[in-house]
């Protein structure tokens, strides 16, 4: 099947938008983390330049949005804009419109970012931005969810069956969650009480089946597509999609403190995650056939890089998770810093990764481009990977002794913060590896796409010329 | 697997997932009531005044959240009482007129549960928001000038003015804001008893 060019174009002028602002964000944020962390290290600092934009606690919440509404999901959104129409074959038909949803996604996020800096985030977990940023997501993802969605249809018999069902699942859980977390949330009319249970709810929804499904639908479909080989067994994998939806709603339950919760809901939540870590372990045995005696391949091809170390990752991530869900160490590590080392597993390490794999992957596909310089692809792999590790083990190591010093009456609170300086300094070296794996990736990407240099090492896992077909 | 059947699938478990655990949470606690204390004859816990529930947003938008929790743990599996931080561990019930109900995610500073009976004098908290090291010169938290203005002074200062010496003629005063969020603070108090969390 061939597309018209100039719906073509239209569309893939939305991913453009989408992804191009994904890195503006990414960059953003990861230069405002630095700045966050610093804070924590020298707090010496917050009385040099005492201003509310500069605040740690304006910063902190800041970052957390920006990486995950502006980077993640916009990334995440322009390359499904791209993978869509062409395991489906259906071209995209309102170009013009998917690009005013595009932008108005970035708008969105700007007004939360200025909102969030100026007057401050709500308190709300994962919903720190007002009600009016809200409907502009909603309305916004009313239009590219359309899009995308209307990819999914038509040819729901044939081609790889797993990435349609977690798309499926993504697509109609972000809008319907969003919206309830929205109603309970700041309604005014949901008791105290409940509206605890409705954040950690919210938190999971957006987590584990909105991004971790949308990440799952770029290694179903990129790895058989990038390694020639299909997918095993499929029985297992819907088994695994099946229990990914049913549970995935329940993780943040075992995060929370004890008291405002009632204990079932927690006994819930870890029964939730250790048996969802049995599903991601099915996803795990499913991938990895795949990449299996493939490692010069790897090693060569810097998209499938990215993309199966996301996929390791995502296994290790769940399992971090189910490490955090036993009982003994869940009493130790509540309100500590292992809350940022589970997003940094997820932002960085599971969905970062995929996220730049499959922008790697796909952008020639849409643009008809290449990446000009293979070397500066590597060292975006090599900053990236080694800044995420080092934040994830700085914040898991600074919150396993948080979690014991605080258990312990005996130590002050200052000597605690004292104690998780030197992880902290792990943190910030870390985090300007990432920043500077993050330049690296940008300086490409634009230049890529203002063909400032001469393109030598083209990626493309979909042929330009007949979109549709190679993903059958 | 057919489209319908995967739909089906996708709207059953975000069904079961809201449901189960919202409206399920709703019928256990959503319907708790106000204890009536039958020595003082108040209802606990108490409803906070309209400057303190104004002073929750306040708290939330300067990223309080972000160091200091707000719940109470134990006496099983944390210190949090033997800390001073509490007589008892906080409950669902302890948040029935909190808007928004938060609890904080990270513990870099103590928890806040009860900083109302802690720190009883709003001079005190209003110098701690001002500036943290005035009072103790090790802290970590970071200072809120911004809560505060500058004024001329007469003769004498305000009455609400922080006790800081005079330079020039000046005077610091809390803003609005200010006010609100310390009497947010001074409303944190979980010195009642609960059925099912009694004091010790």
């Amino acid at each position: 099947m061939t597309f018209p060019l100039s719906s073509q174009s239209k569309a893939s002028n939305a991913a453009v938008v989408l992804i191009t602002s994904s890195a503006i964000w990414g960059l953003l944020a990861a230069g405002l983390q630095t700045l966050s962390t610093l804070q924590l290290l020298l707090p010496v600092l917050s009385y040099l330049a005492p201003l509310p934009i500069l605040n740690y606690g304006h910063l902190a919440p800041v970052v957390s949005f920006l990486l995950i509404y502006g980077w993640i999901t916009s990334g995440l959104l322009g390359v499904l804009t791209i993978l869509v129409p062409r395991f489906s074959g259906i071209p995209f038909r309102y170009g013009r419109l998917l690009t005013g949803g595009a932008i108005l996604w970035q708008i969105g996020v700007l007004s939360g970012l200025t909102g969030i800096l100026g007057e401050g985030g709500t308190g709300i977990p994962f919903l720190p931005f007002l009600r009016p940023v809200t409907c502009i997501f909603l309305v916004s993802f009313l239009v590219l969810g359309t899009g995308i969605t209307r990819g999914l249809g038509g040819s729901w018999k044939s081609g790889p069956l797993l990435p349609r069902l977690y798309l499926l699942g993504a697509l109609i859980s972000f809008p319907l969650g969003l919206g309830t977390a929205e109603l309970l949330l700041r309604g005014g009319t949901t008791p105290g009480a409940v509206q605890i249970i409705g954040q950690l709810v919210w938190a999971s929804v957006l987590q584990h089946l909105w991004l971790t499904p949308l990440a799952l639908v770029l290694v179903f479909q990129l790895i058989p597509a990038m390694t020639g080989r299909a997918t095993p067994s499929l029985s297992l994998g819907v088994l695994a999609w099946i229990t990914t939806l049913g549970l995935g709603g329940w993780l943040s339950n075992t995060l929370a403190s004890e008291g405002p919760l009632p204990s079932w809901l927690q006994s819930a939540g870890v029964v939730a995650t250790l048996l969802l870590f049995v599903a991601v372990l099915g996803n795990g045995i499913l991938l990895q056939p795949l990449l299996d005696g493939k490692m010069e391949e790897i090693k060569r091809n810097v998209a499938l890089r990215f993309v199966s170390v996301g996929a390791w990752s995502y296994l290790a991530t769940y399992g971090w998770l189910a490490f955090l869900a036993l009982p003994g160490v869940r009493q130790t590590t509540v309100f500590t810093m292992t809350t940022n080392t589970t997003q940094s597993f997820l932002i960085f390490l599971f969905w970062g990764n995929i996220l730049s794999g499959s922008v790697y992957a796909l952008l020639p596909v849409a643009r008809n481009m290449g990446w000009p310089s293979h070397p500066a692809l590597t060292w975006h792999f090599w900053f990236s990977s080694i800044g995420a590790i080092m934040i994830v083990s700085g914040y898991a190591l600074a919150g396993i002794f948080q979690g014991l010093a605080l258990n312990d009456s005996g130590v002050p609170i200052g000597t605690i913060a004292s104690y998780l300086r030197p992880f902290l300094v792990v943190v910030f070296m870390g985090q300007i590896l990432w920043w500077l794996g993050q330049m690296a990736f940008s300086s490409l990407l634009f230049s890529s796409l203002l063909k400032l240099f001469p393109s030598t090492a083209p990626m493309a896992v979909f042929p330009s010329e007949n979109p549709a077909s190679t993903t059958r | 697997m057919k489209s319908t059947q995967a739909l089906a699938i996708v709207l059953l478990s975000l069904i079961l997932t809201w449901a189960g655990q919202v409206a399920l949470g709703y019928f256990q606690v959503g319907k708790l009531e106000p204890i009536l204390n039958e020595e003082t004859n108040l209802r606990e816990p108490p409803t906070p005044s309209g400057l303190a529930q104004t002073g929750a947003r306040v708290f939330a938008s300067e990223g309080c959240l972000e160091c200091h929790s707000l719940s109470v743990r134990g006496p099983i599996g944390s210190a949090d009482l033997t800390r001073g931080w509490g007589e008892r561990r906080s409950v669902s019930r302890d948040y029935l007129f909190r808007e928004s109900a938060l609890v904080g995610f990270s513990r870099i500073g103590p928890d806040l549960s009860n900083i109302g009976s802690r720190i009883k004098e709003p001079k005190d908290l209003m110098m701690h928001l001002y500036n943290p090291r005035n009072l103790k010169p090790t802290s970590t938290c970071p200072p809120h000038p911004w809560l505060f203005e500058i004024k001329l002074a007469g003769p004498n200062n305000e009455t609400d003015s922080l006790p800081l010496p005079r330079k020039d003629w000046k005077q610091m005063i809390p803003t609005y804001q200010a006010k609100a969020l310390v009497a947010y603070l001074q409303s944190l108090n979980l010195n009642y008893s609960l059925p099912e969390a009694p004091l010790k």
